[in-house]
């Protein structure tokens, strides 16, 4: 207990707090980052959704097109995905159906559109969340794709793409312990090791606090019309972090700006080395639309 | 808990009882939450009955009732998430747009809605108000809150908890659990502020033994006040003074004080006796 990140610490500012030894990445950096940098794309759009919040799945392809476009530094998006999928694997969208805010189906559709585009035949793209130990597609998988929304998390701090794969995990509850430190573990799983090509952490809605029996509340979602986009799913939920913190300090404060203990994104870094946590060592692009970005 | 089931109305304005009632347990409550049940199995959680209520449009209203065991650990649960107005339900309550919360003698109670949370919002309180009288009698909050100085004491502002968990959702100080706080340990975190004068947040935490305090004292100032003086009080980088004091099992950590003087009293006093 003698290194351990405090409140002291957080106030200095995000990059002291994530900012910890370089990982030893284990996913191959396609773009063109500058040496060093893993690069994450921020792309938003006001049409995103409508002014009722239905998504407008034209828009949302769009989005996701100019993201790993750019993500890959790639002439087009179907250029780019046949540098993330090759035709002959087996390619699994790990998904996320949590039921007060699951994956909007438009970012499942322009996923699955480009992963066809990049040559994969349907009968190898599979889609799925609470059975994929088990579905027979993503037991051969591979090639993977984590997409899922960012939120807070009661236990976790914040639910992103690393937090996605705890259905890989044999036991979840096992997971819970010390604010979930361990999850960063489930990248390095036979099932999922070095298999991840792309991870797409939905901001179109949203969630920075979470109350209720069920930790949801719609009063804490906003439309930010957004999608963080990169290779390193460290790096991209350190983005999503630093989203969920800004938008924390401008509705209940800077005395509420931390979600709980969301310790193991760093974690994932410093002890299991799946990608980089540290914004210093992140170059983030951001995309199209910037009204009220906040990062 | 499926005692309550012929209690509870079946219908509430527009809003018609659907499907089967339903009552989780310990073990079977990961079925019902996807994520969060470790919140409420930090307390003396003993089972939840389950109601949901749907109308034409397909809203849901969700009732919960929760068994804590004790009127403590019931007043602890409802304490720990206050943001909205009181209700006037139950022993303390709160409701804002979709989420009523209240409490009364053992039992804790969410009625959250899925979909028009305004047109819920009368069907809401009516459930509230229908479901109260059947969780009698009313029952005592913690008796440690009598720790707490009432000078300058921020009313509907104290949480009643035990680990690290519930602390850091209240008021985050270390990813670490620097405190070593458990299921056993009792903890209360409480807000203070005199218009134009003294502010403070304070943290008391009440030990099974004062050795725990002791090691739980010095792993604090190790670990968060690293910079103390001989008092265990620092001036942080925010310019706001914070400190730590223990007697016998009773430990008392003040953050955010606007004076070192107001964060030494303050701590003095929720480590002294009650009287």
């Amino acid at each position: 207990m003698t290194s351990s990140m405090t409140r002291r610490d957080f106030m200095k500012g995000t990059a002291a707090v994530l900012g910890a030894s370089a990982a030893t990445a284990a996913f191959g950096q396609s773009g063109a980052a500058p040496a060093g940098k893993t690069r994450v794309v921020l792309v938003r759009h006001p049409e995103a959704l409508d002014a009722d919040s239905a998504f407008n799945e034209p828009v949302i392809q769009q989005m996701l097109d100019e993201a790993v476009s750019k993500l890959l530094d790639a002439s087009d998006p179907v250029e780019a995905f046949k540098r993330l999928v090759k035709p002959e694997d087996v390619v699994g969208i790990k998904t996320n159906v949590w039921s007060f805010l699951p994956t909007p189906a438009p970012v499942e559709k322009a996923i699955k559109r480009r992963v066809l585009d990049a040559g994969v035949a349907e009968p190898n793209i599979g889609l799925d969340d609470h059975t994929v130990r088990t579905n027979p597609l993503f037991v051969k998988a591979t090639a993977l794709i984590n997409v899922r929304p960012v939120r807070t998390h009661y236990l976790a701090g914040m639910s992103g793409c690393i937090k996605n794969y705890i259905m890989f995990a044999e036991s979840q509850p096992d997971h819970h312990p010390d604010s979930c430190a361990s999850l960063g573990s489930l990248f390095l799983l036979p099932q999922v090791k070095g298999k991840t090509r792309l991870n797409v952490l939905c901001a179109l809605t949203p969630q920075f606090h979470g109350r209720g029996p069920h930790n949801f509340s719609r009063r804490y979602v906003w439309n930010y019309k957004g999608l963080i986009v990169g290779e390193d799913p460290v790096a991209v939920d350190s983005v999503g972090l630093r989203l969920i913190m800004a938008k924390r300090r401008i509705e209940l404060g800077p005395d509420q700006e931390i979600p709980p203990v969301p310790k193991h994104i760093q974690i994932a870094d410093t002890k299991y080395g799946i990608g980089t946590a540290d914004p210093a060592k992140i170059e983030l692009v951001k995309l199209g639309w910037l009204d009220d970005v906040l990062i | 808990m499926k005692d309550f089931g012929p209690k509870i109305p079946k219908q509430v304005l527009d809003w018609k009882a659907s499907g089967e009632d339903a009552v989780y347990d310990r073990k079977t409550l990961y079925d019902y939450m996807d994520g969060g049940a470790e919140v409420y199995l930090a307390f003396d959680f003993r089972e939840v009955f389950v109601r949901k209520f749907a109308d034409a449009a397909g809203n849901e209203i969700v009732l919960d009732i929760y068994d804590l065991g004790s009127p403590a650990e019931a007043f602890g649960m409802f304490s720990c998430d206050r943001q909205d107005p009181e209700a006037g339900i139950g022993q303390g309550s709160e409701y804002g747009p979709g989420l009523l919360r209240f409490w009364r003698g053992r039992y804790f109670v969410s009625i959250t809605v899925s979909g028009d949370e305004d047109r819920a919002e009368k069907a809401v309180l009516d459930l509230g108000k229908a479901v109260a009288p059947l969780l009698g009698p009313d029952g005592a909050p913690p008796e440690m809150i009598k720790l707490l100085p009432s000078a300058g004491l921020k009313p509907g502002k104290t949480a009643y908890f035990h680990n690290h968990v519930h602390l850091s959702n209240r008021y985050f100080v270390s990813a670490e659990n620097i405190l070593d706080l458990d299921e056993r340990t009792e903890c209360l975190f409480a807000e203070y502020g005199i218009a134009g004068g003294d502010s403070a947040r304070l943290l008391v935490v009440r030990y099974p033994s004062p050795e725990r305090a002791r090691a739980a004292a010095e792993s604090f100032r190790r670990s968060f006040l690293p910079q103390a003086d001989a008092d265990g009080t620092a001036l942080t980088a925010a310019k706001k003074w914070s400190t730590v004091k223990t007697r016998e099992n009773v430990l008392a950590a003040v953050f955010e004080a606007a004076s070192k003087e107001y964060a030494g009293r303050l701590a003095e006093e929720a480590v002294r006796p009650p009287r």
